[in-house]
């Protein structure tokens, strides 16, 4: 059935001034690539940078909202070998609700995406298993999370 | 993520001690003490995190025996409310498919509660039927599932026959008990088909008979109402949904005939002539009297007269053709359309003939008027080569369209709780009857055998 009238989700909001620090890590990303970029955009992010902000004290007001943008972070623990369970923010999922729950949380999202924090002994295979289920739910961005590396 | 705390069910409760307060007697003296009071019920309530839709899961129901019919009530009835708790929007109901892996409990006392929350569940409807002979017996249970419990139940029993009736019920109860709402689950539509494929006997032109037909409001269980082999047209039901009155060829010339459906009889209250025909029944709101239009008086114009066909009054009064009357849901109004201004248009007239006023200003027919308390007329608009539907706000005079030129969308009629509207379109190639929302959201297609035409929604 075509969508007969387009209902904008009211007033967008202006995207997030999130800079992306793409650490140029030399990271052979060709193989993944081939299979899945036509399905999601796959970016890579500092953890650091991500926590790390500015201390400030913030204005009080009444009538404040809650941040739509809030960040959605999938963790993969070594533990998913095991049990098929990934981390959505901080409750345990398995992975054939994870689309599902992926679709639920993206709701009131504008913006389709997920951080992915796998686990550095998770398998490559692994990580795509749980990708496949995001670009199931909806995702159309990712982005990995990784430690920076302390410079040398 | 996890903000699902036991503060939202709460509310309810607390608000229904806050009640009992304030409604206590102040003792009048002496030493009396109030009788105690205590609230009659406290309602546990589906909520879903602040600002979204509870989310429903509604797996299917458990068959206690192994037969093959018991399970496929079993399945149907789950199925089915389903698809009922979905059309009101209420809920975000959990696609079915993703249950899968989550085993089905022997018993609805006990279903799996952290796999549902794994699924993300805020409310879950569990239910179990059991058959004897002709007969089931329905059970269901709605869980709270962050609480794990029990939010409503209800036990039902009854003819095996109709397993849909069930799940309508459960799903217009679901929605009265947790959302305060009206469901439409268990209204009908009546509309005319010419799916028999039958030709109109004794007549000139070749035309196909056009019947009257019933069917639930998602379009299942359609069942035949009239078999005049006669051109049928504008069904319209009776407040009480026991009688349909339509306009029909089956004397040779338009009458406005009155089926009861389920005492089998059937009237021709205004007694037509072929010089006084009568057409476009529509029952006024308290079901004692039914507006049509006639040409009686020399050309079309609108007419009030009590059910049995007694007291006809004229209503309006002149020489271009005044059709398609509906009443206000108070019945002290109709709006009709008339051609008095050149084109086809909306005008309104009280009830007593008095009061009339053009209130649309566009090629427009078809007009029905919104149940209360929305006050809104929805009606057919040219639009281009086709039309669509338009609605108008009578209070603050605004306009929407809900369809934009696929095919060609005519005869809107309102579901009773004004959340729906049934209408016909050709954007499927034949003519087919569709509800959309009252926001034009949710467009669905209900009919696809034949041509179905001029859909009306039982209270």
């Amino acid at each position: 059935m075509p969508k007969v009238m387009a209902m904008p989700d009211g007033p967008s909001r202006g995207r997030r001034g999130r800079r992306v620090s793409t650490t140029l890590a030399e990271i052979n990303v060709v193989p993944m690539v081939d299979v899945m970029l036509v399905l999601l955009i796959i970016f890579m992010v500092a953890a650091p940078l991500l926590q790390r902000g500015v201390e400030v004290n913030l204005p009080v007001a009444r009538q404040t909202q809650k941040m739509s943008e809030e960040r959605v972070y999938i963790t993969v623990p070594l533990s998913y070998q095991k049990d098929s369970r990934v981390f959505l923010d901080e409750e345990a999922v398995s992975l054939d609700f994870l689309a599902e729950r992926i679709r639920q949380a993206m709701i009131s999202k504008d913006q389709k995406e997920v951080f992915l924090r796998p686990d550095g002994g998770v398998r490559m295979q692994e990580v795509l298993d749980v990708m496949d289920r995001l670009k199931e739910g909806g995702i159309e961005r990712v982005g990995i999370v990784a430690l920076q590396r302390a410079p040398r | 993520m996890i903000r699902r705390t036991a503060l939202s069910f709460l509310i309810p409760v607390v608000s229904s001690i806050g009640v009992m307060l304030a409604q206590q007697p102040t003792p009048t003296g002496g030493n009396q003490t109030p009788p105690p009071q205590q609230p009659s019920s406290i309602g546990v309530s589906i909520s879903g995190d602040s600002g979204s839709a509870p989310r429903m899961a509604v797996p299917d129901f458990i068959a206690l025996s192994s037969d093959a019919e018991t399970q496929a009530i079993a399945r149907t009835i789950g199925q089915v409310l389903w698809d009922d708790l979905n059309y009101e929007r209420e809920f975000y109901m959990i696609p079915r498919d993703t249950y899968n892996s989550i085993a089905a409990p022997a018993s609805i006392a006990d279903p799996p509660f952290d796999r549902w929350r794994e699924l993300g569940a805020d409310g879950l409807i569990m239910g179990s039927v059991a058959k004897a002979g002709n007969t089931v017996r329905v059970e269901m249970r709605l869980y709270r599932v962050p609480t794990r419990q029990q939010a409503f139940a209800r036990e039902y029993s009854g003819a095996a026959a109709n397993a849909r009736v069930y799940a309508h019920t459960i799903s217009d109860e679901v929605h009265q008990s947790q959302r305060n709402l009206r469901g439409v689950a268990r209204t009908k539509l009546t509309f005319v088909s010419d799916r028999d494929r039958q030709r109109v006997v004794k007549t000139v032109e070749n035309r196909e008979v056009k019947e009257v037909y019933i069917a639930d409001y998602d379009g299942a269980g359609h069942r035949r109402v009239t078999a005049g082999a006669q051109l049928n047209n504008s069904p319209t039901w009776s407040p009480d949904g026991r009688a349909i009155a339509y306009t029909s060829w089956r004397t040779g010339f338009m009458d406005v005939f009155v089926s009861r459906i389920y005492e089998g009889t059937m009237s021709n209250p205004a007694k037509g002539t072929p010089s006084a025909q009568n057409y476009l029944p529509m029952y006024s709101p308290d079901g004692t009297k039914l507006a049509f239009t006639s040409n009686r008086d020399g050309n079309p114009e609108i007419y009030v007269m009590n059910a049995d066909g007694s007291g006809i009054r004229r209503l309006t009064n002149h020489p271009s053709i005044d059709v398609t009357p509906t009443w206000s849901p108070t019945g002290t109004q109709l709006a009709f359309t008339s051609e008095r201004s050149g084109t086809p248009s909306i005008y309104i007239v009280g009830a007593d003939g008095l009061g009339l006023r053009r209130i649309t200003f566009e090629n427009s027919d078809r007009a029905t008027w919104s149940p209360a308390p929305r006050n809104e007329l929805a009606y057919t608009a040219r639009t281009g080569p086709g039309y669509d539907i338009k609605v108008l706000n009578l209070a603050s005079s605004e306009t929407r369209q809900l369809t934009f030129g696929e095919g060609t969308n005519e005869s809107p009629a309102w579901a009773p709780n004004g959340r729906h509207l049934a209408f016909t379109s050709t954007r499927s190639g034949r003519t087919q009857i569709f509800t959309v929302d009252y926001d034009g959201r949710n467009i669905r297609q209900l009919t696809r055998d034949g041509n179905n035409q001029q859909p009306h929604w039982s209270q």
